[in-house]
């Protein structure tokens, strides 16, 4: 008797472990391919930072220092410069000439996003920035800025009128 | 002792000194009475209404900042009906002031952001469109934001009462006033940049700083002005080794918060792109940089050749070196080359004063004492010009105390505004117009005497003894042109005069040549000129000179060198220097320039490779030894070391009568001018090419 009982309860047991093997495979799969296919982000996640552009293609950063000043690992590097009316590179009276993230650093704690009165540094959802050289690691602005939206023209060439500096 | 009144504060017992305004009596209690418009030493103006406090048996909230203080006064600074009053008063403010602190250059340093912070009410409930109003440049140096000015009038105060220029005012009224240039649409005034500093928002914002950082971005470093003689001190903003700007907010120094335009927009031509950067050595006969031992070494040959067959070295020495580099630059020459052929381009007769005041240890005014003088008297100098903080101290003795000042001089000055006699003078006459003041000086309590150029030699001495027979104290400051042209006389860099005004013979050497004899001197070996302009104006007789120069800039007499180091400007140093009158001050370094080595290391070099100790050429321990050896210079170490002045005192026994008048030539500096540095300062040349919008001559009718 003990026999058929252990045999039974084996068959029970591979029965019970395959149930959960079989519903599984119907189940759609959670694992992501990387590098094979693309990773799923959360919407939130922060990666490495965009500089968002508006709807004319403007730079929204207006070159405040905020998030250089907010930045725990201070790695942000700035340096800002002034709009003129035939050169505008942003909305407010100012940008960022230089504007440098130093990814050796950049401990991705959002505190910048948080910082940043204009919305204009975000977090995109790049994270390939693993390098053998360091030097690489500093990002400048070419590399953050959104691309821009189709059909804008930067920096805007005014023709009119000379535009006041606007607030 | 002033009467005393006792009143209530918030509960408390204080005594205070009757009429004394409330705003300060609550201040000496640590108790804080928010305002704008009251501002320290200028008019009251009670426009901004933040500083409302209950006073008891008053039916309103009454202004603190107006309000002198009664006996039995009982006050409250601390009530919800304050707390409500404050914070509708700033959302007034805020009904139209831009909340663009993120672009704005005041931003992080405001005070309308600091008091919305703490006191505001968080939110507006004004919903309406903030009334815009684009920006204006009044000159080179301010631009101007309407709608961010809250209207408190400082610019306009500081404008008018504190220098006396009177370039601003109040347009229209109500809801449309605004701060306004007296010439319509731009300034025609010293260019002094007080109001953009004074205003308590951003405003008024200065051209050279406008966007370039934040402040809390910066490095602040106080150090010494490196323009006039009349040693403000400047705190320099440096960021990325840039000066970014200068100002002086906490009001530390001499000069309290003042600041002439060049102290604070002549600081360029630290970054200009024309400095030298590498060491210059003439070969075939063009500069050609060379690497910094190549030139020490030649450099160093050439002296010990010249030495060994007994030839002629001469040095020319700088009005705005540190006093430690003057002191080791004679030292060199003098010990290490046994030349007393050193001179600088002198600009007053300190020497005959120091003289003429042999003994006395309290005959030289302080620029405090500008300040609180009863009396001064002003001699051939247009003080507004030249050296606009004692200009500035005169006034604000005028202001705040009634002080008298008398002014002798040949043309019109600024002084005569409020000058009780003002007297004109043919050049060469001055003191013959001083005698007729006489009977006025005498009644005074006490006088400060200023005197610029035009007393030199044997006049110093009847002006001395003018001063002796009036009966009453008197003080002198002899006036200078550059920032260390008390230093370096007092360093002893004149053919006839060691450090501390010792004559040579003490040393056992004989006077040497004065820079024109050294020009003239066709047989002059070695000329080593040290941040100084000789060439500008005269040529050099001896053809065949091997001529050494520290500058940093290529001008006229480093054009004609065969050797040129690369020098550091003040602002790279560390050291101290002396004002107009004789305060030591210390010099802080704010930034390094690539390739630029400091006077003192490349005076220290070339005796090391010309196998001659002159001791460390550290700064300290040349400062340790300038206290030790030069007379007056023992001041205090912690009053310097903590940014304070100490005032040296050389007045101990005869000086050789030595000078030739004819040495002795201020360079007529104007207050846009500053001799070569200013040539290279592009903040202080746009100012002067800005057409026709210049306080040129600085001549008012009184």
């Amino acid at each position: 008797m003990p026999k058929i009982n252990e045999i039974i309860g084996s068959a029970a047991a591979i029965a019970k472990g395959m149930s959960v093997t079989f519903r599984e495979m119907l189940n759609p799969s959670i694992t992501d391919l990387y590098p094979d296919a693309p990773p799923l982000f959360e919407e939130r996640y922060r990666g490495v930072h965009v500089l968002q552009r508006d709807e004319n293609g403007m730079e929204k950063c207006v070159a405040c220092f905020l998030c250089s000043a907010a930045c725990p690992s201070e790695c942000i590097y700035i340096e800002a410069a002034e709009n003129t009316d035939p050169k505008r590179i942003s909305g407010g009276e100012r940008y960022a000439s230089v504007y440098n993230i130093d990814y050796n650093r950049c401990i991705f704690c959002g505190y910048c996003v948080e910082a940043c009165p204009t919305d204009a540094i975000t977090h995109g959802h790049g994270f390939e920035i693993a390098s053998y050289n360091t030097a690489t690691l500093i990002y400048r602005k070419e590399q953050l800025l959104a691309p821009l939206p189709p059909g804008a023209q930067v920096p805007l060439v005014v023709n009119e009128e000379p535009v006041g500096a606007g607030h | 002792m002033a009467e005393l009144v006792t009143l209530t504060i918030d509960g408390a017992q204080v005594q205070a000194e009757k009429g004394a305004l409330l705003i300060d009596v609550c201040k000496a209690r640590g108790i804080e009475i928010p305002a704008f418009c009251y501002y320290e030493g200028l008019a009251l103006q009670a426009a901004c209404r933040m500083c409302l406090v209950e006073v008891e048996k008053m039916p309103k909230l009454q202004p603190g900042c107006t309000l002198p203080v009664a006996e039995g006064m009982v006050v409250k600074t601390d009530t919800p009906v304050i707390h409500e009053a404050r914070k509708s008063m700033l959302e007034f403010l805020l009904a139209n002031h831009p909340l663009d602190c993120p672009v704005c250059d005041k931003g992080g340093e405001c005070e309308l952001q600091d008091m919305t912070f703490r006191y505001g009410l968080g939110e507006s409930r004004f919903l309406e469109n903030k009334h815009h109003v684009d920006e204006q440049q009044w000159s080179p140096v301010v631009f101007f934001d309407r709608p961010r000015c809250i209207l408190c009038y400082r610019c306009v105060r500081i404008c008018d009462e504190g220098v006396g220029v009177d370039a601003l005012g109040v347009v229209q009224r109500g809801v449309v006033s605004a701060i306004a240039p007296s010439h319509g649409d731009h300034l025609e005034c010293d260019e002094c940049g007080m109001c953009i500093d004074i205003c308590p928002v951003g405003a008024l914002t200065s051209g050279m700083y406008r966007y370039k950082t934040r402040p809390w971005e910066m490095n602040h470093v106080g150090t010494i002005c490196t323009h006039c003689s009349n040693g403000c001190k400047t705190t320099l903003g440096v960021r990325g080794g840039q000066v970014i700007r200068a100002n002086n907010r906490d009001h530390s120094g001499i000069n309290g918060e003042f600041l002439c335009v060049k102290g604070r927009f002549g600081w360029d031509f630290v970054n200009s792109t024309e400095r030298a950067q590498s060491p210059m050595l003439r070969t075939n006969g063009r500069l050609e940089p060379v690497s910094w031992s190549r030139a020490l070494m030649t450099v160093a040959r050439k002296l010990n050749e010249v030495k060994q067959r007994g030839g002629r070295v001469g040095f020319i020495a700088s009005n705005h070196t540190s006093n430690e580099e003057n002191y080791y630059l004679q030292k060199l020459a003098r010990q290490g080359l046994r030349s007393n052929n050193i001179d600088h381009h002198r600009t007053g007769d300190v020497v005959t004063l120091i003289d003429a005041l042999a003994g006395r240890t309290d005959a030289l005014a302080t620029v405090a004492d500008l300040y609180a003088a009863k009396a001064s008297l002003v001699i051939a100098s247009d003080l507004a010009q030249q050296q606009p903080l004692l200009h500035f101290q005169l006034r604000a003795n005028w202001r705040h105390h009634r002080s008298r000042t008398y002014v002798v001089t040949p043309g019109p000055v600024r002084e005569r505004k409020f000058a009780v006699k003002s007297l004109h003078a043919e050049p060469g006459r001055e003191l013959d117009a001083v005698e007729s003041l006489r009977d006025d000086l005498s009644k005074e309590p006490e006088l400060v005497i200023l005197f610029g150029d035009a007393i030199q030699g044997d006049a110093v001495r009847r002006l001395v003894a003018f001063g002796d027979s009036l009966g009453i104290p008197v003080k002198y400051v002899c006036l200078l042109d550059y920032s260390n042209s008390r230093g370096a006389i007092d360093m002893g860099l004149a053919p006839g005069l060691l450090p501390g005004y010792r004559p040579v013979a003490e040393a056992g050497l004989e006077p040497g040549m004065t820079i024109a004899e050294m020009l003239a001197d066709a047989s002059l070996d070695v000329l080593w000129v040290v941040g100084a302009n000789p060439l500008r104006n005269a040529r050099l007789a001896a053809e065949n000179a091997f001529v050494v120069v520290n500058e940093m800039f290529l001008a006229e007499t480093a054009q004609r060198a065969d050797v040129i180091f690369p020098a550091a400007s003040a602002y790279e140093k560390e050291g101290t220097v002396t004002n107009v009158c004789g305060e030591v001050q210390s010099l802080k370094k704010a930034l390094k320039v690539m390739g630029a080595k400091t006077d003192l290391e490349i005076f220290g070099l070339v005796a090391a490779e010309m196998g001659i100790d002159l001791g460390p050429f550290q700064p300290g321990a040349v400062f340790e030894e300038i206290r030790r050896e030069v007379r007056g210079y023992n001041v205090s170490l912690p009053v310097i070391a903590t940014g304070g002045a100490a005032q040296s005192v050389p007045l101990n026994g005869r000086v050789p009568a030595l000078t030739r008048a004819e040495l002795i030539q201020s360079a007529r500096d104007t207050l846009f001018t500053s001799g070569t540095l200013g040539r290279y300062s592009k903040n202080l040349t746009s100012v002067l090419e800005h057409p026709g919008k210049l306080y040129a001559s600085g001549i008012e009718t009184p």
